[in-house]
């Protein structure tokens, strides 16, 4: 480990250290360590907020050398690009996330112009598009379903059962049918699922812990 | 033999049940057919929560998901929304997800703001850049937050003047498409401070916050666009409207009906598989 490594190794020990003590210990005393703790948490902010601006340095310059050196997929770079950078015009002009939303030193007229560019860019193709992909989902699961779901053994037979009465018990008709799968599904919900989910939570719980612990402590040295 | 031939033909070439589900779900929304909506557990204890809060309360709806669920949560979010501004609470909309300011703006125009004054009764704080801004704020919201959607002075504000801190929020809902915004706020303002939390997500990641759901942590677990429904239906109880606004009492009938076609397919696949076994070990005895 060089000097630089170790210097920057204790830093990260000792606000690791700082952050613990502040979560888990209110320390009465002449430094208020919340405030402190706060004031740092505002400079992670900023530098968080530096490391997007990195990102959008970092996806051009891959793309703009695609489009020079007119490699294969360099037609998908200029979409890319045209696509992040009219976005990002419009959204810093007319959006939550505006520079100038009070019209302060961009013109009002931009902002009205930009407006409708913005929500038609945004909730006529960017929801429907992600949307749409998303949807497909419901027939790759039908399909799966259909090849995968098979009474093969006594672990899969309970897992088909299982599955097949909270779908079941999901669909609001079904209460017309038969009002038992409601209170089955939420019996599997409430009891069998929460016990596997419980095992699942704390394993990780603990995984994420002893991460922590190790990342402090830069083990193994 | 012919249930067979037919599960091998679907098996290779699954087109057919694209086709069969297509009509099933598109049908029912065309024809805008309708079903009473049984309401589950989950969804009634966030509506009573919702509704036996003090009034003057602060909530925080936190917008987490992305433009690729707004079918499943949209009508939730909107929902909600429609009845915390029925009720007389303070609401404040932040988001963990980048797209939640703009789709908080969304729900914003489509429900009843009834006697609501921006700034006053509600206000919009925009995106929770990192985790953190979110452990910051329960203890001071404009150091972390300076900032609303409409370039206003959060400090300014009067709703944050009354509540400068996350700390006297009496519940956080966040809408969560990936379980880490939920776990953040049940981790840092649950956690540490008690602030009660519930959650609205898609119908794959539900199960997963029922532990929290049985041990309290968690006051509520919207399930999907059926949770919107069952609001929906709530609030129409209640206050006999908006029935209608979030659109999702419009689509049980789709989701019955597919539901009810994977089971059948599932169901029809084992017959076909069984019946394969069957005459494969009969031809191997002959």
């Amino acid at each position: 480990m060089t000097h630089g490594e170790l210097g920057l190794q204790i830093i990260i020990f000792c606000l690791g250290f700082f952050y613990a003590i502040v979560y888990y210990i209110a320390v009465p005393g002449i430094v208020n360590l919340q405030a402190v703790s706060d004031q740092l948490l505002a400079y992670i902010t900023a530098v968080l907020t530096a490391a997007f601006a990195i990102g959008v340095i970092n996806l051009t310059r891959v793309h703009w050398i695609n489009i020079k050196r007119k490699r294969a997929t360099w037609r998908y770079s200029v979409i890319l690009l045209l696509c992040l950078y009219s976005m990002l015009v419009v959204s810093v002009i007319a959006s939550p996330f505006a520079l100038d939303p009070n019209s302060v030193v961009i013109p009002a007229s931009v902002i009205a112009f930009s407006t409708p560019i913005y929500n038609f860019l945004y909730y006529k193709i960017l929801v429907n598009i992600n949307s749409s992909i998303f949807s497909l989902l419901a027939f790759f699961i039908a399909s799966a379903a259909y090849r995968a779901f098979k009474v093969r053994s006594l672990e899969s037979t309970i897992l088909l059962v299982a599955g097949l009465l909270v779908i079941l018990g999901q669909a609001p008709i079904s209460d017309l049918i038969w009002p038992g799968f409601s209170v089955i599904r939420d019996w599997i919900l409430a009891f069998p699922n929460t016990a596997g989910q419980r095992g699942i939570l704390i394993g990780a719980a603990l995984g994420i812990v002893v991460f922590s612990v190790r990342r402090l402590i830069r083990y193994p040295w | 033999m012919r249930v067979e031939i037919l599960a091998t033909s679907l098996k290779s070439d699954p087109r057919l049940v694209y086709v069969i589900l297509l009509l099933v779900i598109t049908v029912p929304l065309l024809t805008h057919a309708s079903v009473p909506v049984p309401i589950t557990p989950t969804t009634l204890t966030l509506y009573q929560f919702i509704q036996n809060l003090p009034r003057n309360s602060l909530v925080v709806e936190s917008f987490d998901y992305a433009t690729s669920v707004v079918p499943e949560l949209h009508p939730q979010a909107i929902i909600v929304t429609q009845h915390l501004f029925l009720r007389p609470l303070k609401i404040l909309f932040v988001a963990l997800d980048n797209n939640g300011p703009t789709l908080a703006e969304a729900v914003l125009d489509t429900v009843n703001k009834g006697n609501k004054t921006y700034g006053v009764d509600y206000a919009n704080l925009g995106y929770i850049p990192n985790t953190a801004t979110l452990i910051g704020m329960p203890s001071n919201i404009p150091q972390f937050l300076p900032l609303d959607t409409h370039g206003n002075p959060t400090a300014t504000l009067p709703i944050i003047k009354e509540f400068p801190a996350i700390k006297l929020a009496s519940l956080v809902i966040t809408f969560d498409d990936d379980s880490s915004a939920a776990y953040s706020y049940i981790q840092y303002w649950e956690g540490q401070y008690k602030i009660p939390v519930a959650v609205g997500t898609t119908a794959t990641l539900a199960p997963g916050f029922m532990p929290l759901y049985s041990s309290g942590q968690v006051v509520g677990v919207l399930f999907s666009v059926r949770a919107a429904a069952e609001y929906s239906t709530l609030v129409y109880q209640q206050y006999d409207c908006c029935l209608a606004l979030s659109g999702a009492s419009s689509t049980m009938v789709a989701l019955s009906a597919s539901n009810l076609l994977i089971v059948v397919m599932v169901v029809f696949a084992n017959v076909a598989y069984f019946i394969g076994r069957r005459t494969s070990r009969g031809s191997n005895r002959t």
